[in-house]
């Protein structure tokens, strides 16, 4: 690690406000080049970490590095960033507005001009590029908003919380977006406090709370690791009686009309389980489960990734 | 880096003068303003004008004469005049006192009126009847064609008024407009500073600008730019009122009264370069354009005060101590002092001294600013104290 090639790593990051400890030595890396969920609850401190990444909040310690560099002003005009509380002027104008934040990032007067209007078309949006920002729906503020951290063309995109609030016609518009940045080699990081619902989304993850790491990696990987889990249905069983049958490195985790899962200490055991299940009638279905990103918090931490209380946003940051 | 720096900041400067003059309200306030200013410089042309209707005595002499010639002048400044035939220059000077005379033209002498014209006797009754009176007088004693050319090089009365007229009434009239001028352009511009920088804080835009945008490039862009806006409307207005004054004649855009007009200008650009900074810091402080009044008040009561009480001076005689003191502390001097110039109190030292102090103060506002409005301009939450600011450590 530590490279020219677009990761961005934190090492340490800690922040405090008065008895809140925001981040807690947090450390984790992105690489260039995939879609990556910055996920975790309300309040784990996600937004405090973001905003350290493009230089408005101050961290206590730690370091944040890209390219193998401490962020300058140089770097900065590489980042596009879009903040949990959207930012735009609400009297400006869609295009105007996109021109300036492009010229803000080093872009000339025409090439500005171009991207405003690119990127308020791919976003669906640039038919209403002279209307104020203020007389759009707020789903079309937000892909006003993505369009005003994406318009001078970023290597590495900080998007929080982007998919909040979104139509679902909204998500995937954006979602595509975010999957063609990282193809192109962009370096990414969104956040998002829904684990399940952006797993599908993500190549890979750091998922935090209370400001601490609690799982890295890559989704496939993560869903991978921890117990062994088999989902099957036989025939006929409406009940899944057959699991009564089972031996005792078998856990039923769970029963659904039939369809249970059963917890495992390794992959051997598997045979097992569908011996007894061939036993009790014809298997209707017999797979590997994989861990949600829920559960990969919930085995991590030892209970769910309820929401809490926002008390580190609204306290803020400081400069 | 250096030329970076400014590309960004032009870009700010650029879009704080767009978005202001696009704004309908802009255009309001300046026509208004305007309009204030083409007044200010029509009234005392018009005070200086003409009555309608205007009793005149005619004193000594070749009554049916000076009967006509007081006619004529009324004739000439359309005025209808009504000729009282006086008996002597004692019972005249009394009715001028009661009023019940406009003005006397004594027979080949002089015209008495109850006081002389503030902005001077040219077009008026008076002024005009002494040169009818003047062109009798001498028409009576020469030889036509001697007269004519007498007559050509000017034959004017004297005009005596019965009480002096005020000293530098004039200047002072202009000290006022630029006392309210100055005291208009930094408040309203101020406030847009404050209402702008609240709402980049509320809407959360500043944390996209600052991703690449110093706070101090923000501030300095912000600033720049309402002040070139403000500076572009100050020219209009005193070029509104120069060019309307001369046109008319108005004595208020002569002598002294120039010197004031230019020391307003001076005085108005110290005045916005010490208060621009701390309306922006007053903006970081804020989080809801609610609060852009209230946090606003410790700036404008100073402005407010040095404002009202210039009415004090400007039409009274002599300057109170205390006002002579405002005109020496840097929040309340970019008012006082130009009013203290119009009435011509103040010595070039004094002005100099004011100036020094003016600026020396302006560098620590705007330091103090800078420093508060970048550590509270990313700070959420609720409304911040300026003295909670400072003690953060940043």
């Amino acid at each position: 690690m530590g490279s020219q090639d677009g990761t961005l790593e934190l090492t340490g990051l800690r922040r405090t406000y008065g008895e809140v400890v925001a981040l807690d030595d947090l450390s984790f890396t992105v690489p260039p080049g995939q879609v990556f969920g910055f996920l975790g609850p309300n309040g784990a401190g996600k937004t405090t970490a973001m905003r350290a990444i493009v230089g408005v909040a101050s961290l206590d310690s730690g370091t944040v590095r890209w390219n193998g560099e401490p962020i300058g002003p140089q770097a900065r005009s590489r980042i596009g960033y879009m903040p949990e509380e959207r930012g735009l002027y609400p009297a400006m104008r869609v295009f105007e507005q996109l021109e300036y934040l492009a010229r803000l990032h080093g872009m000339g007067a025409a090439a500005a001009h171009a991207a405003a209007r690119h990127w308020a078309d791919r976003l669906g949006v640039g038919s209403r590029g002279e209307d104020k920002v203020e007389a759009l729906s707020l789903g079309n503020q937000q892909r006003v908003q993505l369009a005003a951290a994406l318009v001078h063309d970023p290597k590495l995109l900080v998007l929080d919380e982007p998919f909040s609030g979104l139509d679902p016609v909204g998500v995937d518009a954006m979602s595509e977006v975010l999957a063609e940045r990282a193809a192109a080699g962009a370096t990414m990081l969104f956040s998002s406090h829904q684990l399940d619902l952006v797993e599908h989304l993500c190549q890979s993850v750091a998922i935090i709370d209370h400001g601490r790491l609690v799982a890295h990696g890559s989704v496939a990987e993560l869903g991978r690791a921890g117990k062994v889990r088999v989902s099957v249905r036989v025939a006929g069983d409406a009940a899944g009686r057959w699991a009564e049958h089972l031996g005792p490195a078998a856990q039923v985790e769970s029963n659904t009309d039939g369809t249970v899962v059963v917890t495992l200490r390794d992959r051997a055991d598997a045979q097992d389980v569908l011996d007894t299940a061939r036993a009790a009638g014809p298997v209707e279905q017999f797979g590997f489960v994989r861990r949600r990103l829920s559960e990969v918090f919930r085995d991590a931490v030892g209970h769910a990734p309820q929401d809490e209380p926002k008390a580190v946003a609204a306290i803020g940051g400081s400069s | 880096m250096t030329g970076n720096w400014w590309t960004l900041t032009r870009l700010v400067i650029k879009r704080e003068i767009r978005e202001r003059t696009q704004a309908k309200s802009f255009w309001i306030a300046t026509v208004i303003l305007l309009i204030a200013v083409a007044a200010a410089a029509v009234i005392p042309a018009v005070l200086s004008g003409h009555r309608s209707t205007a009793r005149v005595g005619v004193v000594g002499g070749d009554t049916v004469a000076l009967t006509q010639a007081a006619l004529e002048a009324g004739r000439i400044t359309e005025t209808t005049v009504n000729v009282i035939t006086v008996p002597d220059v004692a019972s005249a000077k009394a009715q001028l006192r009661s009023g019940n005379l406009d003005a006397v033209l004594v027979g080949g002498t002089e015209v008495l009126v109850k006081q002389n014209a503030v902005f001077g006797s040219k077009g008026t009754l008076a002024g005009t009847l002494a040169q009818v009176g003047g062109f009798a007088k001498v028409y009576q004693a020469l030889p036509p064609a001697v007269a004519a050319s007498v007559a050509r090089s000017g034959v004017g009365l004297p005009i005596h008024g019965l009480i002096p007229p005020p000293q530098g009434l004039a200047s002072r009239f202009t000290g006022l407009a630029v006392a309210i001028l100055i005291y208009v352009i930094i408040i309203t511009f101020g406030m847009r500073i404050t209402i702008g920088v609240g709402e980049e804080k509320s809407s959360r835009v500043v944390e996209v600008l600052l991703t690449t945008l110093r706070p101090v490039q923000l501030l300095t862009g912000k600033v720049t730019g309402m002040g070139a806006l403000a500076m572009a409307q100050v020219a209009a207005l005193a070029g509104c009122y120069l060019a309307l004054g001369y046109a008319l004649g108005s004595p208020a855009v002569q002598g002294a009264a120039i010197g004031v007009v230019v020391a307003g200008v001076v005085w108005l650009l110290l005045g916005y370069a010490f208060y621009c900074t701390a309306y922006a810091a007053a903006g970081s402080l804020i989080t809801r354009q609610a609060d852009a009044y209230n946090a606003t008040i410790p700036l404008q009561v100073p402005l407010i005060l040095g404002y009202v009480l210039a009415y004090t001076v400007l039409f009274a005689d002599g300057v109170s101590w205390f006002y002579h003191l405002l005109a020496f502390v840097p929040f309340t001097a970019p008012v006082a002092m130009p009013v203290l110039i119009a009435v011509g109190a103040a010595p070039l030292w004094e002005i100099a001294l004011s100036a020094a102090i003016t600026i020396a103060s302006t560098v620590v506002m705007v330091r103090l600013a800078a420093t508060i409005y970048e550590r509270a301009i990313l700070r959420t939450g609720g409304r911040l104290k300026v003295r909670q600011v400072l003690a953060s450590v940043s």
